[in-house]
């Protein structure tokens, strides 16, 4: 097995090469001083991301087409670093990679749901398709298929054979009783990040600590998220909450997670674990708008450990995941401010929304 | 070679009547690659009325393959040469509905009894690992004080539902370990009872229900599933054959189906991406010029009044649209794909590949000279490339040979074999054999100041092709004031001469840079003049292009613009320093594998023993194996950082032209 720098030559070039491609914090401001969407589309042309949107007009571009197309090209980048990885470590690229399949399966069931109350001159599968992340051969879900399949029980059961079908199994049986997605949404939810951390804890050395240190990092947003929103906004009791997180992750323990769940003040909790976020009783105050603002800064803080990857010695996975993980934010950026634009929201209330900022650079 | 295929733009213009024909002819040869006229913005063209067909098409499509998964037949695609035309829906779905009527029946009860046998094999696990409990079932759920729960869970869920579980008494028992679906029972008082089942349902634990009829002990109910299970299997014993039986009936009408099906559906896909007008059809796309002869030929045969408007695409200006078409030439694959790995070229770019075919394989055995383990390199190429040996390397075979075949020439003017040099060749493998050239090891300084002689040169050289396809595509600002532009080239020699100034007459000095400086041109007034200029590049640059010159606004925003410039400066400064640096690793290395060698010989002792023997092997295996690989690496780093950063920007699209047959698809890299 390829490893250390005999197996990380190439792609340590190469992943650099394309990190120096990201847009910067300039390139983003220049961008959010775009007056309109059109504007913002040819500015968008100017940059790496130009040549997926090269053959599309801007007067004939929609939001929704803008986004499936700058999607394109992460879905490239988790390509070449799948292709180009050690054989050992592409377990885990590919599973982190399934983060959007993920999306897409939940995608799909939602339409499912909602068909019925689709225009029907329309076909429920080209109303989707707009939506669904550019996932490419590496699919394992029959997408169209599912939704033409119209029922959730139907579109389940093409899933034989997927990565998904034990756990959907499980799961079905509460729909069929409940008949709603919250439990096939979160047992995928789990399954998928139970799997991400399985691969990387079957890593070793230099790969297994900066797998574990970002992958881990990612999975405490996340599992904070969980509990929190789980409890705000759903109300769960504290043997749920349990059981819909997670035990592990980089700097958030279980019983962090288990002291929210069981009624501990969440702001010292969050304090204690991020010392450098401060005002989180604030942000808890008004959970509407603060918790996507808690989410914003959780999300810096796993930029700034992916910034800080490509320090030091670079032979090891954690670059390759910290640069698709940045894609990913940087995108993130980008359809808040095609949305921004097409909504013509004001400076002051998308700007804050942003990501890339001097400090995450 | 030199560039990407040349590419010819189509426009079609097909009578509706000829459509299919057409559309065959397009995508039956793979040369025509599609542009999706609704991105064209074309005037006056309509609804597309093919959508409704197209899905029809791929509903069909998935209904033959769920038909042929059904009776056990390979989903296959036999090309039939002569029939690849479009067919009739309404012709063939009665036809899928026939065979799909026979089959589903038999299927559907097949499915049925495959769940009916999943559930009592279910049921069976949960209850054999307390078969010898003497209670009947029923009487667990009709408890007074004790609430239990018996079901399969998913096994990563079960530590979370035992730490939901902390803080209430109960027991947890796992009655049948499994890797996918253990069978657990937890017991508690019925005072409990609501957050036993909120923990349960949270952690997926499906609870065991059974049908009415099996009432009695755990082990009187296994004893009843155990019969319904045998009868069950045999059932689907059944069933399995008849629908073996059927799919030998449908097999060629099932294949048949499928092509013709198939093949419509690849048109119709096709066609719903041209313009439809009232009586006509806009096809747009792309085809090698090379192919569009052959191409025109069969248009014309398959309509008479088809319009054919083709304009070759000049490789000036810019084509982030046209698609990029390789030119493949198989002894060239394996430096193609290390091109590729960096970026695609784009239409109008030189493609490196034909460069680096050359500089690769050259720097390499530069660095690793020496006639017998390139010999070794270059055998282990030949056998890896004909998968005789080191099958996983087949893909490299031919690099190897390449940079094999070059070390073994640096190693004859090196004077180097398998690490025996000088007069150690004639103690030991008794002929002469002098450098033809000169050995690194004993001009440690003429052969580093050679190999930044020879970075400079490449490095001009590839500014130079930075400014060439700048002027092909002609971005006038990159041209002048890119980090490659007249500006940085013509700064680049103001550096050289600063480098000469300072190096003077030390064996290091580069002999390119002496050479430079003693041009008749002012130095001192062109090193400051273009460091302004470079340090203003970015201005230049937004000028030419019109954009906002300085971001930023006021005071602020001005003083930022200097640091920023300023850093502009300090960082091309860096950047030249570092790259024409950069290149003494390629005399560094040829030093090193002297020494390498050397070490291997202290290793061996002077006596040529079998030990002695023993060692050199050993020695020489490590350095072709470790040596090469690092060499390899900083080969490849010289290339992606050094030298194809300064004129090669990739990112060109793939060329992915219509295939009927998914078998001749293209691979992507």
């Amino acid at each position: 097995m390829a490893s250390g720098v005999s197996g990380y030559a190439a792609i340590s070039t190469r992943v650099r090469a394309m990190y120096s491609d990201l847009l910067t914090p300039q390139d983003m401001t220049r961008l959010g001083d775009s007056p309109d969407f059109s504007s913002l589309v040819s500015a968008l042309k100017g940059t790496p991301y130009g040549r997926y949107l090269s053959g599309l007009k801007d007067n004939e571009l929609t939001p929704r087409r803008v986004i499936l197309q700058i999607r394109h090209r992460l879905s490239d980048s988790y390509s070449s670093v799948v292709q180009q990885a050690p054989e050992q470590t592409r377990p885990l690229i590919r599973q982190l990679f399934r983060y959007f399949e993920v999306g897409n399966l939940k995608a799909v069931l939602r339409s499912i749901q909602t068909v019925s109350s689709w225009k029907s001159e329309i076909a429920a599968w080209d109303r989707v398709r707009e939506v669904l992340f550019p996932f490419g051969s590496f699919s394992t879900i029959p997408a169209q298929a599912m939704v033409e399949s119209g029922s959730v029980a139907a579109a389940v059961e093409l899933l034989r054979g997927s990565p998904y079908e034990s756990t959907l199994s499980f799961a079905m049986k509460r729909f069929s009783t409940e008949q709603n997605l919250f439990p096939l949404e979160v047992a995928l939810d789990l399954n998928y990040w139970r799997r991400l951390w399985a691969e990387a804890k079957k890593l070793s050395g230099k790969d297994r600590e900066m797998g574990l240190k970002i992958i881990g990092s990612l999975l405490d947003l996340n599992n904070l998220m969980w509990v929190i929103r789980y409890k705000i906004y759903h109300n769960l009791s504290e043997e749920e909450l349990i059981n819909y997180t997670l035990p592990f992750g980089y700097h958030v323990r279980d019983e962090d997670i288990r002291a929210i769940a069981a009624g501990a003040d969440i702001a010292s909790v969050i304090s204690r674990v991020y010392p450098n976020i401060s005002h989180v009783s604030e942000l808890l105050e008004h959970p509407e708008s603060g918790l996507p603002k808690l989410e914003h800064l959780l999300k810096q803080q796993v930029m700034q450990r992916c910034v800080a990857a490509f320090i030091g010695d670079p032979f090891h996975i954690g670059l390759p995941l910290a640069y698709l993980l940045l894609s990913d934010f940087e995108i993130q950026d980008l359809v808040v401010l095609i949305e921004a634009k097409s909504s013509k929201l004001k400076d002051e209330d998308f700007r804050p929304l942003l990501l890339k900022t001097a400090l995450t650079h | 070679m030199l560039f990407p295929k040349q590419m010819s733009e189509v426009e079609l213009i097909v009578p509706s009547k000829d459509l299919v024909a057409v559309t065959r002819a397009l995508s039956g040869y793979g040369v025509f690659h599609q542009v999706d006229s609704a991105n064209l913005g074309l005037e006056g063209v309509g609804q597309n009325t093919w959508q409704d067909k197209a899905g029809a098409f791929s509903t069909l499509e998935r209904r033959i393959q769920t038909i042929m998964q059904n009776v056990g037949l390979a989903e296959e695609y036999p090309a039939r040469p002569g029939i690849d035309t479009m067919v009739d829906l309404d012709a063939t779905r009665p036809q899928v509905d026939r065979i799909d009527e026979d089959v589903k029946g038999v299927s559907d009860q097949l499915s049925g009894e495959k769940k009916r046998l999943e559930l009592l094999e279910s049921q069976l696990r949960q209850l054999e690992p307390i078969a010898d409990v003497n209670v009947e079932v029923g009487a667990l759920s009709k408890s007074s004080f004790m609430h239990s729960i018996l079901g399969v869970v998913p096994s990563a869920n079960i530590s979370r539902l035992r730490t939901s579980l902390l803080r209430v008494p109960h027991v947890f028992f796992i009655l049948r370990e499994d890797a996918q679906k253990p069978v657990v029972w937890i017991l508690g008082p019925k005072s409990n009872s609501d957050v036993l089942e909120r923990a349960a349902k949270s952690a997926y634990l499906n609870p065991l229900s059974l049908p009415e009829e099996f009432g009695g002990t755990p082990e009187q109910i296994t004893a009843m599933l155990r019969k319904e299970i045998e009868a069950s299997k045999q059932k689907i014993s059944g069933l399995e054959a008849d629908l073996a039986k059927k799919g030998a009936l449908y097999k060629n009408e099932l294949e048949k189906l499928l092509w013709d099906v198939h093949i419509s559906r690849v048109m119709a896909d096709s066609i719903v991406r041209f313009g439809q007008l009232r009586h006509t059809y806009v096809v747009v796309g792309w085809v090698p010029t090379s192919d569009l002869e052959d191409l025109t030929v069969r248009l014309k045969d398959a309509s008479r009044e088809i319009l054919i408007e083709t304009m070759a695409t000049s490789r000036s200006g810019h084509h982030a649209h046209v698609p990029v078409a390789l030119t493949n030439i198989k002894w060239l694959k394996p430096i193609q794909d290390l091109v590729t790995t960096f970026g695609r070229p784009s239409y109008g770019e030189l493609d490196p590949t034909l460069l680096m075919a050359l500089t690769f394989p050259v720097l390499y055995g530069a660095m690793f000279g020496d006639l017998g383990q390139g010999l070794v390199l270059m055998l282990v190429g030949i056998l890896a490339h004909n998968k005789i040996f080191m099958k996983g390397l087949q893909s490299l075979g031919l690099l190897l040979v390449y940079c094999g075949f070059f070390a073994s020439i640096f190693g004859y003017l090196y004077g180097s074999i398998f690490g025996f040099e000088g007069h150690l060749i004639e103690k030991y493998l008794h002929f002469h054999f002098e450098p033809t050239w000169l050995s690194p090891i004993g001009n440690i300084l003429t052969i580093l100041g050679f190999a930044i002689d020879a970075g400079i040169i490449l490095l001009v050289f590839a500014y130079l092709l930075g400014l060439f396809n700048n002027v092909r595509s002609r971005d006038w600002a990159h041209f002048w004031f890119g980090h490659t532009g007249v500006v940085a080239l013509v700064f680049y020699f103001s550096f050289l001469w600063v480098l000469n100034v300072l190096l003077g007459d030390t064996p290091i000095a580069p002999k390119v840079a002496r050479a430079i400086s003693e041009l008749p041109l002012p130095f001192p007034t062109l090193a400051g003049a273009f460091a302004v200029l470079v340090m203003f590049s970015g201005f230049f640059r937004n000028m030419v292009e019109g954009h906002t010159l300085i971001e930023g606004k006021g005071f602020g925003g001005f003083a930022m613009f200097l640091v920023q410039s300023f850093m502009d400066l300090f960082e091309t400064v860096i950047g030249m320093l570092s790259n024409t640096l950069s290149f003494v690793r390629v005399g560094a290395f040829a030093v090193a594998h002297g020494g390498l060698s050397l070490a291997i010989f202290s290793l061996a002792g002077e006596k040529p023993t079998i030990g002695f023997w023993i060692t050199i092997l050993i020695g020489n295996i490590f350095i072709i194996g470790f040596e090469g690989l690092i060499v390899y690496i900083q080969t490849m780093r010289l290339h992606y950082y050094e030298i194809l950063g300064k004129f090669f920007h990739g990112g060109g699209m793939q060329f992915e032209p219509l295939k009927l047959n998914p078998s001749q698809e293209e691979a992507k890299p």
